[in-house]
């Protein structure tokens, strides 16, 4: 007996089973799919179902610290609360940003603004820092409320604290975030997401040094992101310390004399190459960049004309000017092109065969006779213009190679190289000859010709040390361990006397009644130097008393001076952007830096 | 009939005591128990609300008596009753509309104070019955009657469907068309309607919500958006085959315990019960689900009253399309709709409606 037999009528029977028949299919491949999941692939689900609770999360290390010569210190870490959120526990973003904002009392466009700025571009269970430094109040309110705000919590990280922040602003640097940029550079990077990296200066130099290494804790969370329990945590390892050879003291009396004016100044120990002091002026706040949120707040920074963010001291590429005399005039000599005594008249013009163009001296009817000592005392123009023409390009440039120009000091990676110009160089930059002419202002430091400060301290380190190149340093100690002197090359002239007498020379800029620094004469501490004027623009005679009133055109001023002359203890470049005269305004930063670094030292 | 070419392989012999009694069907009974004492105890497991569970208990009493009340009660005095309640329960669909709880975004549910309650679940219960009425009232059914039908039918889906409430609709549409096809409607009618649906699946597809079509469009790829729509099926695939043969153990599925299957107490129990329970729970809820509808399905097939056989016939296809696919969206198979799993799921409405159904056809089984 079937069901079909039993009724008269089974055609409901029979439409019954037919349209049931898809249901019991559907649940027999829900059956199959069952026996796949948890049969057959159960392995891989299990392993799913535990990563699910366990999230692994960093722990950023604490950058290492960063001391002055005298073990004061430049740099710390401030310990900050920030509001983390972990975007795939928000349920609805609207109600989370408003019960946020209602309970830290703060704009709720500009935290949704920062919400989905950042929220792009980011896979969704990435956490990050939504709100930093939050402050007593906002902590406490948090701290009671927070268990009710899903994928919210408070974090403490670092900020970066520069103490003396626009003095030691060039040097130190700022540290930011991560950037795609960075990571083309160092892949290694892209594990430390969410650290700051130095950016600028030794944050920048010494980056990995400071940095230290990431902790990783293993915490077993809810869906909710709520804690449940920590399960394994490797803590970080703070960066090491770093003690710069910067003297904080002399670095701050120096900076506050450039009173704002734009320039650089760089003070070198000539026998060690440990930077002493290291200005760029104007300058910056460097925490408002560590701590910075978005690029809006330090939008003027960076667009600021005078540019306070480029260091001047180690970028800024300036026309050496008369400070170049000396080694031209050594070149000569080298080259036998000229001699210590051979007298040329200087009328205040220069004249090449064959041409109808006169090349001026800074002083009008020029300095009469003068032989190199005189040349280089009263800065002759006409002088050096004669003795460049006749020692020609091909000689003079790679003299001038060997004291340091036209290369990076060694200092950082992130420094100008200047330019050293010489025939192939304008063939390739320019793409022209080179002319007669253009020698002839070399002679005077001017034309093609650019030097970075500290570039121009080296090279009078070098005449400081008699020949000895060093390399620049800035780090005396990384953690406990002292950096090491690195001489680069000893120069030898043909007659080492020329040493004596070209310091000789340049001590009486100083102190001869006619030297063109007269004006710092100290009989106390005897110093040696070269003023220089550096000019912005070539420009005639007749335009310039009127050009000069728009400050941006007037010339550089340039100093360079190394003493004691008896034992240098320091070698300063001192150049005012704009400043019109050596001798009344970079010198006076150079005497100051080496009296009182001399004092110090006793 | 006797040379039917199903009649071989429908062999289901039912001891013939039950055929010429009125005794009570107690496989039925124990089955009912037994899911809802497991579904009382899954929501424990899932929510870890006592309150929740005690809740969905006292609906379980309350549909206990309700079943049973209606078990014993003679079904064709209740008829015309039947036929008529059709319409409070159509005027409810109306009314949640307009006056929904406001403690939910979409408009399901009726607040009464006390308990709040599901008019498109009453439907869905009540439509098959009258429908069932009114097509038997006459000797042989009437073309009109079944177009009224269907008509009636697709005003009750679109009143669920923009509530929205896309899987009751679903349902609402089983129940209302089913007792049409069952009682004899033209197979070349069904034939062109399903054609008819098949051609316009592109209109429906642009009147579904953004969050509706996210979902289907999530089952075909959940992974590619593991946080966001693909979140459900993701993890209550991980929660189904990290249970293994013999799941995590009662209380122990970490998946449900810490809560990242979403509506685990209610929609997606079935991955609870998978995690903790493993493939062996799994299997036996199928077996007393199996021998549940075979003893439902066999007082349609055994019935002699046509009004009994499509009433009986809906109800138990009803719960069957339920379980079916309820189990297939939780892993995967399906797009996720509200859909719960009956007598498992928590939901107080669904739960006494379901236990109501039962105790419909327990009282028609007396007719056999």
């Amino acid at each position: 007996m079937s069901i079909f037999d039993n009724k008269k009528d089974s055609n409901e029977t029979y439409r019954i089973i037919i349209f049931l028949s898809p249901f019991l299919i559907l649940l027999f491949l829900a059956f199959l799919q069952i026996l796949n999941l948890s049969y057959f692939n159960s392995d891989k689900f299990k392993t799913q179902s535990e990563s699910n609770r366990l999230y692994q999360s960093k722990i950023i290390p604490q950058r290492g610290f960063i001391f002055d010569s005298k073990n004061t210190l430049l740099v710390e870490n401030n310990i900050q609360q920030d509001l983390e959120i972990n975007p795939s526990f928000i349920e609805n973003p609207r109600i989370f940003l408003k019960q946020i904002a209602d309970l830290l009392e703060l704009n709720l466009n500009k935290i949704e603004s920062d919400f989905y700025i950042r929220a792009t571009g980011k896979s969704p269970n990435e956490p990050y820092i939504l709100i930093k430094d939050l402050n007593e109040k906002q902590i406490a309110k948090l701290s009671v409320n927070l268990k009710k705000i899903k994928g919210a919590e408070i974090i403490s990280s670092f900020s970066r604290n520069v103490i003396h922040k626009e003095v030691m602003a060039p040097v130190i640097g700022y540290v930011g975030n991560i950037s795609r940029e960075d990571i083309f550079y160092n892949p290694e990077l892209s594990q430390f997401k969410s650290l700051k990296i130095g950016k600028t200066g030794v944050e920048k130099d010494f980056d990995s040094i400071l940095r230290g290494n990431m902790g990783y804790r293993i915490q077993e969370r809810d869906s909710n992101g709520k804690l449940i329990r920590n399960i394994s945590l490797e803590p970080p390892i703070k960066g090491k310390d770093l003690q710069l050879s910067i003297d904080l003291d002399l670095q701050k009396k120096l900076f506050s004399d450039f009173n704002g004016r734009k320039g650089a100044l760089v003070a070198i120990e000539p026998k060690t190459g440990l930077i002493r002091a290291l200005i760029s002026s104007p300058t910056y706040d460097p925490n408002l960049l560590n701590t910075i949120n978005d690029y809006e707040e330090v939008k003027s920074l960076f667009a600021d004309k005078d540019s306070p963010l480029f260091n001047r001291a180690l970028s800024g590429q300036y026309p050496p000017a008369s400070t170049l005399k000396p080694f031209v005039g050594m070149a000569a000599l080298e080259a036998e092109t000229i001699s210590w005594e051979k007298q040329i008249i200087d009328s205040g013009e220069y004249y090449v065969e064959g041409d109808e163009r006169p090349y001026k001296g800074w002083k009008e009817g020029g300095h009469g006779n003068v032989d190199m000592k005189k040349a280089i005392v009263e800065s002759s123009d006409v002088y050096f213009y004669s003795l460049a023409y006749d020692l020609t390009i091909n000689n003079l440039s790679p003299f001038l190679e060997k004291f340091g120009y036209g290369k990076q000091s060694g200092l950082t990676e992130n420094e100008a190289k200047g330019i050293l110009p010489s025939r192939k160089w304008k063939l390739g930059y320019i793409g022209e000859a080179w002319f007669k002419g253009d020698t002839i202002n070399m002679g005077i430091g001017q034309g093609y010709i650019t030097a970075t400060p500290i570039q121009i301290a080296l090279a009078y380190a070098a005449l400081a040390n008699k020949g000895e190149i060093v390399k620049p340093r800035i780090i005396e100690k990384v953690g406990n361990d002292s950096t090491e002197k690195v001489s680069k090359l000893n120069i030898s002239l043909s007659d080492n006397k020329n040493w004596k007498r070209i310091e000789e020379a340049l001590l009486g800029v100083v102190e001869a009644s006619n030297g063109t620094a007269n004006n710092i004469y100290d009989r106390n501490i005897r110093i040696a130097g070269k003023t220089g004027t550096a000019q912005v623009k070539s420009i005639g005679e007749t335009e310039y008393k009127f050009l000069r009133e728009d400050e941006s055109l007037r010339d550089h001023a340039l100093f360079v001076g190394y003493g004691p002359v008896e034992d240098p203890k320091l070698v300063v470049v001192a150049i005012i952007e704009n400043g019109e005269s050596g001798s009344a305004v970079a010198a006076p930063l150079v005497r100051k830096a080496i009296n009182l670094y001399s004092k110090n030292e006793k | 009939m006797r040379n039917s070419p199903l009649s071989f392989s429908v062999n289901l012999k039912i001891d013939k005591s039950q055929n010429n009694s009125s005794q009570f069907d107690y496989w039925i009974l124990f089955s009912i128990i037994f899911l809802c004492s497991f579904g009382l105890a899954m929501i424990y497991s899932s929510s870890n609300s006592l309150e929740m569970t005690i809740r969905q208990g006292a609906y379980f009493f309350l549909g206990l008596i309700g079943m049973l009340l209606l078990a014993f009660s003679n079904f064709r005095k209740m008829e015309v009753f039947y036929l008529h309640s059709f319409w409070p329960a159509l005027f409810l669909l109306i009314i949640v509309l307009f006056f929904p709880s406001e403690n939910s975004k979409t408009s399901r549910w009726i607040d009464l104070g006390l308990f709040t309650f599901q008019p498109s679940e009453l439907m869905r219960f009540i439509l098959p019955i009258s429908a069932a009425s009114f097509l038997t009232k006459n000797l042989k059914t009437k073309m009109k009657d079944m177009w009224l039908v269907i008509f009636v039918t697709l005003i009750c889906f679109y009143l669920v469907a923009i509530q929205p409430d896309l899987g009751t609709s679903i349902i609402i549409l089983l129940a209302g068309l089913l007792p049409v096809v069952i009682s004899g409607f033209p197979w070349i009618y069904i034939f062109f309607g399903g054609f008819l649906a098949t051609l316009s699946l592109p209109l429906i597809w642009m009147s579904l919500y953004d969050y509706q079509k996210q979902r289907i469009l999530t089952l075909f790829n959940p992974e590619a958006d593991i946080y966001g729509a693909g979140w459900n099926i993701v993890q209550s695939k991980i929660a189904v085959g990290s249970g293994g043969l013999f799941g995590k153990g009662f209380l122990n599925g970490s998946q449900s315990q810490l809560n990242f299957i979403p509506e685990s107490h209610s929609d997606f129990i079935f991955s609870v019960i998978a995690e903790e329970f493993g493939l062996l729970g799994t299997s036996i809820l199928f077996l007393i689900y199996g021998i549940l509808i075979y003893r439902l399905l066999m007082v349609s097939f055994y019935s002699s009253n046509k009004f009994a056989k499509i009433v009986s016939g809906t109800l138990s296809i009803i719960l069957l399309a339920y379980i079916s696919i309820n189990i297939s969206m939780v892993i995967g198979l399906l797009p996720v709709v509200g859909m719960p799993l009956p007598f498992l799921s928590q939901g107080g409405t669904a739960l006494v409606v379901n236990l109501l159904t039962i105790g419909i056809i327990l009282s028609l089984r007396k007719e056999v």
